[in-house]
């Protein structure tokens, strides 16, 4: 009986995403679109989940052996969940590979392992320590210290018999610590949703300070209470911080972001890289340090960028005010050159250069996602847009965490609110646009039934110079109308350059949405991304994209009619003024001495009639090419932003 | 276990399930705002919440309405353990609709792992009755079978819109009761009979 492969399965995820970050998303057999946001990790996790769902209930009743009420622990709503938060157990990316091979035979295998397992409940206490210890020699240093730490709590727990869900579950977030983990986990597990990848904690002491301390001559030199500290870890670990109830203050802010600096496993600059710093910050000639440095930085995984720049950012806006605060370069570097794991010297030097090494970094404020104690939701589509895309960036990372395992009914209950969230959010958004349709409707319809009675008058008098013209050019160039949405009312028209100019002025428009590679957060878009290896990826991508691309044109048409009906609307005013003042007056109209020959004015006017007829003929056909122009150029733009999802 | 950590109107958490088209958003939204709506629009996920009275009593329901398609599953699974009932959702007109209601049950039963989690069968579109795909004893015999109660809706007229959502509401309710009286009683007798594999083993 293979008691290894379930015992592996149980936590795939929880700390694979170490080991296995670096693969890629082809790996990965899932085809969500709502997780395509997620970094390539999660997504690997996601593909996991199955296996891991499915296992995790084969040997359940193999782990709650020994505990003093199993049938108690399987009360709970979700019997997968407190057996999570009771074991803490490592995937080995090998195992992976086993897991997703065999998952197809799992559900079959499924039932018959479970009567197989059951008679030997009583072993599998025995079992389990054995495989532990094996699996232990197998395992890095640093996951056999976490792991002993987590199956320490996990025997306590288990004499606890389950008395208390806080505890278990704050022992669950445990397996999922921020502070203490690589760069790019803490920044993966304690995002900022909007889009700038920094661990929240870092944000957030960099922000408290930004905004409150740089002034105050304590900024760095004095230390908060340790009791308070820790508990400030511990709500950042747990994710439960909340700006409203537990606002930073000086020395917490500084301790917290030196305490997470000084905890990284690795320094922020890297083992591989570091010689290599340091060896340029001895350089002696400064404007070459500078190039030097800056190649390195490159070299650098992004999010330890993104958090060099902003510590070192946020370092220099406190010198910048040494007249309060006392701190210079070299003072400040004394008192945190080691907490960033690097000389002196180094220090000093980056310091130097920071604003021209990170020209490409502002320190912003962030704005944490809405929750459902927010008083308000945002009124202005863009706003809402925004809110949108944090909210599901947050929807994404609690999914990819639940996936990994990590289940608490806080989470649960985030999940819903953030969805709820969602859902109204996307209402609001729907009602704004119809709410627009409408009122361009409505425009549309004034406009016409204003126009209408002089439309009849122009029909039947054929003078009228301005606005016979406009009704004329505007009539019929045909619109190209291969959206999917209600066709236009192109009876005003639009005009042949009016199209082709608006073609070009579309262009930034479209490229705007946000698109980076390795976190795609589109949802926004709605872009369904199937994996990589998924035939019909590219299809399906550039079908979404060409459908965006339409309804971009379609929109920019609408507006233009919309225009074109305001100028309609504005000359007629204009000529009922006219005809007014002409009426008032009674001027006679200035008769012309020469009337020119009968002939001669029927020949005119055949002229005009022809030439206007192989105009209009001409315009169709120039409407035509334009509408075969536009093609291609969206066929181009969608290439183009194809491009963009290759990457 | 089934203790509330807010105090307030008791919280019901619904879920709709179902194949994509059969109607789930437009029977959620046709409950939440008395509106039908005619396109479809597939829906990812969508989650609402509403007071409503269940028998003289307030009470809040969240409904969240999900994805028929496959491609959700990953989410869908995060939602389904914490549900508290279902409404398995096909269309009358649709009989591959109503042979996937074998699949969600089973997803459903896998995720809870409780035969006897509040779940409702819905046959939906029942003013489509002229285009009828689905017998109706059919619907009935697949719903003795799962010892669930079985309702035909429509989304379009209202037809037993809000039956559906207050039947499952006063199951769940039952439910939550009867769990609390049986954690602080017999727990356990509970569960053996409960537990989908307990009883297999
Ligand atoms: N005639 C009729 N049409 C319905 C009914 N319920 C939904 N529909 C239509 O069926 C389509 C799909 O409905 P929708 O709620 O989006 O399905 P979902 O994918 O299950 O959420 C929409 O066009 C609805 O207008 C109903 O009860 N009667
Ligand atoms: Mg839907």
């Amino acid at each position: 009986m293979d008691f290894d492969s379930p015992e592996e399965k149980e936590f795939p995820g929880l700390y694979a995403s170490e080991s296995t970050s670096k693969k890629s998303k082809e790996e990965s057999d899932y085809s969500d679109g709502e997780h395509d946001k997620h970094s390539k990790k999660d997504s690997l996790l996601i593909g996991r989940r199955k296996d891991k769902k499915d296992k995790g209930k084969d040997r359940g009743y193999a782990a709650l052996e020994g505990e003093s009420s199993p049938e108690e622990e399987l009360d709970t709503k979700s019997p997968s969940k407190s057996k999570k938060s009771k074991t803490f157990k490592f995937t080995s990316s090998k195992s992976k590979e086993k897991r997703e091979k065999s998952r197809d035979k799992e559900k079959t295998d499924k039932e018959l392992k479970q009567v197989e397992e059951e008679p030997q409940k009583d072993k599998d206490k025995a079992h389990e320590e054995k495989e532990h210890k094996k699996k232990d020699k197998e395992r890095k240093e640093k996951d056999k210290k976490s792991e002993k730490k987590e199956k320490d709590k996990k025997e306590k727990k288990s004499k606890q018999a389950h008395q208390d869900d806080v505890s278990a579950e704050e022992a669950l977030a445990l397996g999922y610590p921020v502070f203490g983990v690589s760069v790019s986990l803490a920044t993966e597990r304690s995002r900022c949703h909007d889009g700038i990848d920094l661990p929240l904690v870092v944000r957030d002491c960099i922000d408290y300070l930004q905004e409150h301390c740089l002034k105050c001559e304590q900024i760095y030199k004095v230390e908060p209470i340790k009791t308070r500290l820790m508990h400030y870890k511990r709500l950042y670990n747990n994710r439960e911080y909340d700006a409203e109830v537990d606002e930073l203050n000086l020395p917490t802010a500084c301790s917290l972001l030196k305490l997470f600096l000084r905890e990284l496993p690795e320094p922020p600059l890297t083992t591989d890289l570091m010689a290599r710093f340091e060896e340029v910050a001895s350089h002696p000639e400064v404007t070459k340090q500078q190039e030097e440095l800056q190649q390195l930085l490159e070299q650098l995984p992004k999010c330890n960028r993104t958090l060099l720049a902003w510590v070192l950012l946020h370092f220099d806006a406190v010198i910048q005010q040494e007249r309060h605060n006392k701190l210079n370069a070299q003072s400040l570097a004394m008192l945190l050159s080691s907490t960033l794991q690097m000389s002196h010297r180094l220090m000093v030097a980056l310091l130097c250069h920071c604003n021209q090494l990170f020209p490409d970094v502002k320190l912003i404020k962030y704005v944490p996602p809405l929750t459902s104690s927010s008083p308000k939701l945002p009124e202005k589509p863009d706003d809402i847009q925004t809110e949108l895309r944090k909210q599901d960036s947050l929807l994404s990372q609690i999914h990819s965490e639940m996936n990994a395992g990590f289940i608490t009914k806080k989470r649960e209950e985030q999940l819903w609110e953030v969805q709820r969230i969602i859902t109204q959010l996307k209402r609001k958004l729907k009602s704004f646009e119809k709410k627009q349709e409408k009122s361009i409707e409505e425009l549309e319809s004034t406009a016409i039934a204003t126009t209408s009675p002089t439309a009849a008058t122009l029909t039947t008098v054929p003078a009228p110079v301005p606005v016979a013209t406009i009704s004329e050019d505007t009539t019929d160039s045909k619109p190209p109308t291969n959206n999917k949405k209600k066709s236009i009312d192109l009876s005003a028209g639009v005009s042949v350059d009016e199209v082709s100019t608006t073609s070009v002025e579309s262009r930034p428009q479209i490229d705007s949405p946000v698109a980076v590679p390795e976190f795609i957060i589109d949802k926004i878009s709605g872009y369904v991304l199937l994996p990589k290896t998924n035939p019909h990826r590219d299809e399906l991508l550039r079908l979404q994209i060409e459908y965006d691309e339409l309804i971009a044109w379609q929109n920019e048409l609408k507006a233009r009619i919309l225009s074109e009906r305001n100028e309609v609307f504005r000359l007629k005013q204009l000529y009922d003024q006219k005809l007014q003042r002409q009426q008032a007056t009674m001027a006679p109209v200035p008769q012309p001495t020469e009337l020119p020959a009968d002939g001669d004015y029927e020949r005119v006017i055949e002229h005009y009639t022809r030439e206007n007829a192989l105009l209009e003929h001409k315009k169709q056909m120039l409407g035509m090419e334009l509408k075969e122009e536009k093609r291609a150029c969206i066929a181009l733009q969608v290439e183009l932003r194809m491009q963009q999802f290759q990457m | 276990m089934s203790k509330k950590p807010t105090a307030g109107p008791a919280l019901h958490k619904v879920i709709m399930v179902g194949s994509g088209g059969v109607g789930k958003s437009a029977l959620t939204l046709q409950f939440m705002y008395d509106e039908f709506v005619e396109d479809y629009e597939p829906t990812k996920a969508d989650s609402y919440r509403k007071k409503v009275v269940l028998d003289g009593e307030e009470v809040q329901i969240d409904i969240l309405d999900t994805a028929g398609q496959e491609d959700y599953a990953a989410i869908r699974d995060n939602y389904f353990r914490s549900g508290e009932g279902f409404l398995c959702v096909f269309s009358i007109t649709d009989d591959e609709s109503f042979q996937a209601t074998q699949e969600f049950r089973e997803q459903i039963l896998r995720v809870k792992n409780d035969e006897s989690i509040p779940f409702l069968l819905v046959g939906n579109k029942c003013d489509l009755n002229d285009k009828r795909k689905v017998p109706l004893n059919e619907c009935q015999l697949r719903a003795q079978q799962w010892s669930v109660p079985y309702v035909e809706t429509s989304a379009k007229t209202r037809e037993n819109v809000d039956k559906v959502f207050f039947d499952l509401m006063r199951e769940i309710r039952s439910r939550k009761t009867e769990d609390s009286k049986a954690t602080s009683g017999r727990a356990k007798d509970r569960c053996k009979k409960r537990r989908l594999k307990c009883t297999l083993l």
